[in-house]
């Protein structure tokens, strides 16, 4: 019997967890340092410091796609199998950063990645200050930017893909939860920056209704819409902005 | 009682765990791991490593339905159950593999024996390598460098390395194949996607006869052979059935969406 009360208590803890995990938003980085990563698989392993890699200094210069598809970075940092070697031959970072497109892997430039500085370049930032806002992430709304065609990302380096596929729908995803209205996702404005294999099917599966566990809790997770959005894409703390109709929240 | 309750309670607890199979991103193979194909039925009860089967370098001189019709490899890895006694015989990798075929200006080295010395040990290894550290004839970057490149696979396009005539897949062995008049291909044909606003697939049959011919595909894979009669969906696709058979393993894979739905929209 008392074991029986301890499971039910534990099954109220758990649940009680996993409310939380439906609301818990960790607290955002200054603008100039969201999307920036340490990425430190093996460099203090071997005595040098973590790499220091930012989003927005990027992403103004090459599409999503570039990197996590071209170049194969994996969505989660330190999965990649980076490797000084493999950037020397041309591989990763080692595609641009040759000493033709971008700064190379010489010794005067070690610095610049392997400083274990997460502001890394944050001077630069303000070079940015004339996209166009908005009110979370980087402050900067990178899909209007690229509408508006205030940056103009490349969509590939080396191997030009046929033409993609301008796959436009937008989706109404209902909501499980009472007063919770649905959630807006425009594919246009998704595609603009990947392509469908960067999200389909590993992240979401392609046939209607059987992405199974799609939920606040597993994209607060780093799951689903949290591969991107929380870490790189604007934070869900933005609320609106997949739920336009929400009330009480910002 | 009460505790199956409770127990019931956190099964789906327990259950959101387990079934986290979507939501997240795998890695990709790299260029010389893809078309790789494990294949170990009975090679540990002989004491050997599994297999180590890598795509890439027998397609460069063989075409597809040599392998997969007239010798009659299945397509999917471990269902042929290949036993080193049938390669003795002259079957599976043994058509090929038995010391005397030559290819090009090298003789193909004979597969699997019965005694063998210490010395014949390094040629067992030279296929059963899976996890052993083995020095290959052939290196997968100095192999490919010439050939035209893709985003994805092995990172070779390599219908267009066959139209530049850097690889010459052979269609034909001896007392295997038989010599089969070219059948006229009908010309590409659209099929319609079926999520709306989705580009139709071009599906050329003229691109897969060449190494495929009528048989791999017709009638197993695909059991009708007039259009519209075989069924099947993405979701279908990506569990390895229909053009999943080679389009996720071999072939270029599915994430190369727009290869296939590259028909404009009208």
């Amino acid at each position: 019997m008392i074991h029986a009360r301890f499971l039910s208590a534990l099954v109220f803890l758990l649940s009680a967890v996993a409310a939380e995990a439906n609301w818990y938003f960790p607290p955002p980085p200054p603008p100039e340092e969201f999307g920036n990563l340490l990425i430190d698989r093996t460099s203090t392993k071997n005595k040098v410091k973590p790499v220091t890699f930012s989003h927005w200094s990027h992403r103004r210069k090459y599409t999503c796609q570039v990197c996590h598809s071209e170049l194969d970075f994996a969505f989660k940092v330190n999965v990649s199998q980076i490797t000084e070697a493999e950037n020397q031959a041309g591989k990763y970072c080692g595609a641009c950063h040759d000493g033709k497109i971008a700064f190379g892997h010489d010794k005067a430039n070690c610095g610049k990645c392997h400083n274990g500085d997460r502001g890394y370049g944050k001077e630069k930032f303000p070079e940015l200050a004339s996209l166009p806002h908005s009110r979370s992430g980087n402050r900067i709304d990178w899909v209007r930017a690229l509408e508006e065609k205030a940056i103009s990302p490349a969509r590939f380096l080396k191997v030009k893909p046929s033409p993609g596929i301008a796959y436009e729908k937008t989706l109404m995803l209902e909501a499980e939860w009472d007063r919770v209205p649905p959630a807006i996702f425009p594919h246009k404005s998704h595609t603009a920056w990947l392509e469908c294999a960067n999200c389909h099917p590993e992240i979401f599966n392609i046939q209607k209704k059987t992405t199974k566990h799609f939920e606040m809790k597993m994209n607060l997770a780093g799951e689903f819409c949290g591969v991107c959005h929380m870490t790189v894409a604007f934070p869900m703390s933005d609320c609106k902005r997949c739920h336009p109709a929400m009330m009480g929240w910002q | 009682m009460k505790k199956w309750f409770v127990i019931a309670l956190l099964i789906p607890v327990f259950a959101s765990f387990a079934h986290a199979q979507t939501g997240t991103k795998k890695r990709r193979p790299l260029p010389y791991e893809y078309g790789g194909v494990v294949i170990g039925n009975s090679s540990a009860n002989a004491g050997f490593s599994p297999v180590q089967f890598d795509h890439w370098l027998h397609r460069a001189k063989y075409t597809c339905r040599l392998c997969h019709v007239d010798i009659g490899f299945a397509m999917k890895a471990n269902a042929t159950r290949i036993k080193a006694a049938d390669n003795m015989k002259g079957y599976y990798c043994g058509t090929c593999h038995n010391g005397k075929m030559v290819h090009g200006d090298r003789k193909i080295f004979e597969a699997c024996a019965t005694k063998y010395t210490r010395e014949d040990l390094k040629r067992c290894s030279r296929c059963h390598s899976k996890g052993e550290n083995v020095k290959q004839d052939y290196d997968f970057a100095a192999f490919t460098e010439r050939f035209p490149k893709e985003r994805f696979g092995n990172g070779v396009d390599w219908e267009k390395a066959e139209e530049r005539g850097l690889i010459k897949p052979a269609d034909y062995i001896e007392g295997v194949s038989i010599k089969r008049p070219a059948l006229a291909v009908q010309k590409d044909f659209t099929i319609g996607a079926k999520v709306e606003t989705m580009p139709e697939i071009i599906f050329s049959h003229k691109k897969h006869t060449v190494w495929n011919g009528c048989e791999l595909c017709h009638p197993e894979i695909f059991a009708g052979i007039k259009k519209g009669m075989t069924k099947y969906t993405m979701v279908e696709i990506f569990e390895g059935k229909y053009c999943g058979a080679c389009h996720m393993s071999v072939a270029f894979p599915t994430t190369d969406c727009q290869r296939c739905h590259s028909k404009p929209v009208r």
